[in-house]
């Protein structure tokens, strides 16, 4: 009995030949498109992602064999994980049943002929359907906000399902053709066999070929319609992926870019071809939505649209005879509004399943802004402020150590004589007169812990983290070079800094040559002397405290620990916030945010969110570890009618009062 | 339509002043200097009516420590081309700087014609705005002070000056004219150290000598000073009861109690 699913005449013509014709016509408009948007990604500018090729490989197979980010969400982590390997398993076949059927001539059998292949095709198939039904019941029942719920979606579940049930009914219709009830090799269609058992064998066959027929369309039909749709991710992330990102997060400089990244991006083709290829990677799962606190506040951001406004606005302009017509990137597609309400906190980025690029592509579009001028008012004075004065207080680089005068002692001149540690103040440490007191504590317990650490005094500048993220790439340079040539002149060994942005662009975007130099978080420094003694517990601190992970020493660095031990050893209770460690809640002042006036339709503003959520765990104090978290909390224990309820501490205040001689 | 902008620096007041040891005027050792705020106000709309006519935007200043900076950052962002007086010393009366001004303009090839000759109606160290009459009066052209909005026609500049108690009035002058601004139409816009840049390196700034003016008579300053602490707040700190007996007291003893 024949059971060669080719070898039938379907409207008078060999099955071979209906095949061949339906794979040229589906493979050739899959290939013209992804020819097309190939040659989208060549026109791009320039970025160097082919690099240290072993690593990259390692991180292929991790994210996109084991993704662990696909996990973050319990609900649907596992039914993808069953999914997309089941598409493996059924690409791999499919592939194989389709040169088989092409060249009946080849003396190899189909794959649900050889019993392994159709023990995976056999278990897949449920499995898969399994994991369909836990998306389908979510995406209905329980859709998480900012998934995007399109037709697209459920048309694609829809063929998923379609090829799944015919591989499952296709095996059973095969045994009941072969006259058997029962194959250990696929258990589940053996089931299906059982239900058609009485069926006729010819039309067992008949059935049999149907579905195998059936099978293949649909792939084909699969293959013609996913570039044009939400699941070009299938083919776009594997690559997204595998050029990702292996620098350090906290770098926005781009390995081989053009110069003229640093004047923006306002056209599809001003972006690198990794840029557009985070804009073909979008799955439109919402997990970035859902973790940024622009969104969740009410700000009009909402980076996965932003992500999707950017991938409809290449292939419209990019496809388009000659660009003309189609709307205008910014202004028309993406609103000024949107791009200044990113606080840079890197959640998106954290959370991203195909480990999309958000970020940089925000900052490209800011800087062609800050070309054209166009920003608020507070942002231009507070850029006028660095310009002059080196920060944005817009006081006199001469007052910069004023805080230490009060000391009683002097603080060294690392530029005059040298020191262990050079302290890079930062700006809100310095200037900010609410940080004054804490300031001069962490200058006393340095010194009762023997640090050997000194000043750039009036030589020290913003170190340009935020000023590079509002997109005034000249400014940031101009200010890192006037660091750099400050610290030139002194001598040390480690720099050490309060502020978490400056220690971000300090350590990964200031380059200091063969690293000499280290760069550390107070906090680590903190927990260096109590681990060694130097700094002793002289009474414990009482009381239930929680801790804010700074987005800049958390997300960026990947530092948690440090201020946590601390916290520890000086006595305090320390209980965690729902949101804490990586998904740690922006208090909403990076990226510039701090400068901006609040839109309209801001329903809770992220600081007053978070000391909500500090608040309802009933615990005496909210500990931060960076200078602008406490002014953006204390602010919002105001607003948030919290005072007097949740006191806010650095973590310093903590040590001080626990370590102070007495 | 082509602007002659006229700027300069003032003391910077974000820094600490301190009185030379001539006790008539400030100490250059600590100085820095700034762009005239309404100097920055006056190219603003300088650049506001370049966008919108055309014609070239000339700077003209006088030289000062740091003024390269001002001027290539004022080309950055769209003056066409810039000017300054050397050689005449650190300028500190409005009167002498009206004077070279003045002369500068009507004698340097080139600097004429234009049709408008914009400045700040005022600066820190003039609060009394009298740098631009003066300059009007030598050119014979007719002045208009304390503008906040400019629009240009043929032959004629439409200004807006603002009143107390909200009140405007809108007037025409015949051009050449020269305005003193108050405010631009729109703030001065930002411009990115990278075109800055850019213009230090494709531009540059042309200087004139200073002419011989003669110096002015009139107001001498006899003494400068920083002012004297005649009184002080005092604080009343404790706890709240602590605070409310204390002010208890103070007003009973001032009799209002």
């Amino acid at each position: 009995m024949d059971l060669d699913p080719v070898r039938i005449s379907l409207m008078g013509l060999p099955g071979v030949a209906v095949l061949w014709a339906l794979t040229l016509a589906a493979f050739g408009v899959f290939g013209f498109r992804a020819w097309q948007l190939i040659g989208l990604l060549l026109k791009a500018r320039p970025e160097n992602r082919f690099d240290q090729p072993g690593k990259r490989v390692l991180y292929f197979a991790r994210h996109v064999l084991l993704q662990p980010r696909l996990f973050n969400e319990r609900s649907i982590g596992l039914p993808h994980f069953l999914i997309f390997w089941g598409f493996v398993v059924y690409v791999v076949c499919f592939n194989w049943s389709l040169v088989r059927g092409l060249a009946p001539a080849l003396p190899a059998p189909y794959p649900d002929e050889v019993g392994v292949a159709a023990f995976f095709l056999d278990v897949f198939s449920v499995a898969v359907i399994v994991s369909l039904g836990a998306a389908v019941v979510r995406r209905v029942f329980f859709p998480p906000a900012h998934l995007h719920l399109s037709w697209d979606a459920n048309l694609i579940l829809t063929l998923i399902g379609i090829l799944m049930l015919t591989t499952l009914f296709g095996a059973g219709f095969r045994l009941v053709g072969e006259g058997k009830t029962w194959s250990g090799w696929t258990p589940f269609g053996s089931m299906a066999a059982a239900a058609f058992a009485k069926m006729p064998v010819e039309s067992a066959h008949g059935w049999a070929k149907g579905m195998w027929w059936m099978h293949m369309v649909t792939v084909l039909f699969f293959l013609v319609y996913l570039p044009y749709s939400k699941h070009l991710h299938l083919l776009a992330s594997p690559f997204n992926v595998f050029f990702g990102n292996l620098r350090p997060a906290g770098d926005l400089g781009i390995a081989g870019g053009s110069e003229e990244m640093a004047a923006g991006s306002t056209k599809w083709s001003e972006f690198t071809w990794k840029q557009l290829l985070s804009g073909f990677s979008c799955a439109e799962c919402g997990r970035c939505d859902r973790a940024c606190p622009a969104a969740t506040a009410g700000f009009p951001l909402e980076p996965q649209q932003l992500v999707q406004k950017l991938k409809k606005h290449i292939i419209g302009a990019g496809l388009a005879k000659n660009g003309n017509g189609s709307p205008k990137l910014i202004g028309e597609t993406i609103t000024e509004d949107e791009i200044w309400a990113c606080t840079t906190c890197m959640s998106c980025m954290e959370r991203c399943a195909v480990l999309n690029e958000q970020l940089p592509i925000i900052i490209q579009l800011r800087r062609h802004l800050v070309t054209e001028g166009q920003m608020a008012k507070t942002v231009q004075d507070a850029l006028n402020n660095f310009n002059r004065y080196g920060n944005s207080f817009g006081k006199s680089d001469r007052m910069r150590a004023k805080w230490t005068q009060p000391l009683g002692w002097k603080v060294k001149d690392a530029r005059k004589e040298p020191v262990e540690y050079l302290w890079f103040v930062g700006d809100y440490a310095s200037f900010d007169p609410r940080l004054e007191e804490i300031t001069r504590k962490t200058a006393n317990t340095f010194k009762a812990g023997g640090v050997d650490f000194g000043l750039l005094y009036e030589g020290e500048r913003n170190a340009g983290n935020d000023v590079r993220r509002i997109g005034e790439e000249g400014l940031f340079e101009m200010l890192r070079d006037k660091n750099l040539q400050a610290m030139a002149k002194a001598k040390f060994k480690t720099i050490v800094t309060t502020d978490p942005h400056a220690f971000n662009t300090l350590k990964n975007e200031y380059k200091f040559e063969d690293d000499s130099v280290t760069v550390v978080h107070y906090t680590e420094l903190l927990d260096q002397l109590v681990q060694e003694g130097k700094l002793q517990v002289a009474r414990k601190v009482a009381g239930k405290v929680t801790y804010h992970d700074p987005c800049y020493l958390g997300r960026y660095n990947n530092i948690y620990e440090p201020a946590r031990r601390v916290l520890k050893a000086v006595g305090a209770e320390l209980v965690e916030m729902p949101r804490s460690f990586n998904r740690s809640y922006c208090c909403g002042a990076g990226g510039g945010r701090i400068w901006m006036e609040d839109v309209e339709g801001v329903k809770e503003r992220p600081s007053e969110s978070r000391v909500r959520e500090a608040a309802a765990l009933g615990v005496t104090t909210l500990v931060v570890a960076c200078p602008k978290d406490s002014v953006m909390f204390q602010d919002a224990l105001k607003t948030a009618g919290l005072e007097g309820k949740l006191a806010i501490k650095d973590v310093i205040d903590l040590v001080e009062e626990a370590t102070r001689p007495s | 339509m082509d602007i002659l902008v006229l700027m300069k620096v003032v003391p910077d007041v974000v820094e600490e002043l301190e009185v030379g040891s001539d006790g008539k005027s400030l100490d250059t050792g600590f100085l820095r200097t700034i762009l005239n705020e309404r100097d920055d106000h006056a190219l603003e709309q300088a650049l506001l009516l370049k966008d919108k006519h055309g014609g070239k935007v000339t700077l003209l200043t006088l030289d000062a420590p740091d003024i390269d900076d001002v001027l290539f950052t004022a080309l950055a962002k769209g003056a066409d081309r810039a000017v300054k007086i050397c050689g005449a010393g650190s300028v500190s009366s409005t009167q002498m700087a009206a004077r070279l001004f003045g002369e500068t303009i009507a004698k340097t090839p080139g600097l004429l014609p234009v049709d408008l000759v914009l400045t700040g109606v005022s600066a820190i160290d003039d609060l009394d705005g009298l740098l631009a009459a003066p300059i009007a009066q030598k050119l014979g052209w007719p002045y208009a002070g304390v503008v906040t909005q400019a629009t240009l026609a043929d032959k004629t500049a439409t200004v807006v000056k603002e009143f107390a108690g909200g009140v405007r009035g809108e007037y025409d002058v015949p051009t050449p004219a020269v305005l003193g601004i108050q405010a631009a139409e729109k703030p001065p816009r930002y411009v990115p150290v990278a075109k800055v840049r850019a213009a230090m390196k494709s531009q540059t700034i042309e200087s004139v000598d200073a002419p011989a003016v003669e110096a002015a008579a009139g107001v001498e300053v006899q003494q400068m000073a920083k002012p004297r602490v005649t009184g002080h707040a005092e604080m009343l700190e404790g706890s709240a009861d602590e605070v409310a007996d204390k002010l208890c007291e103070l007003l009973a003893k001032r009799g209002l109690l």
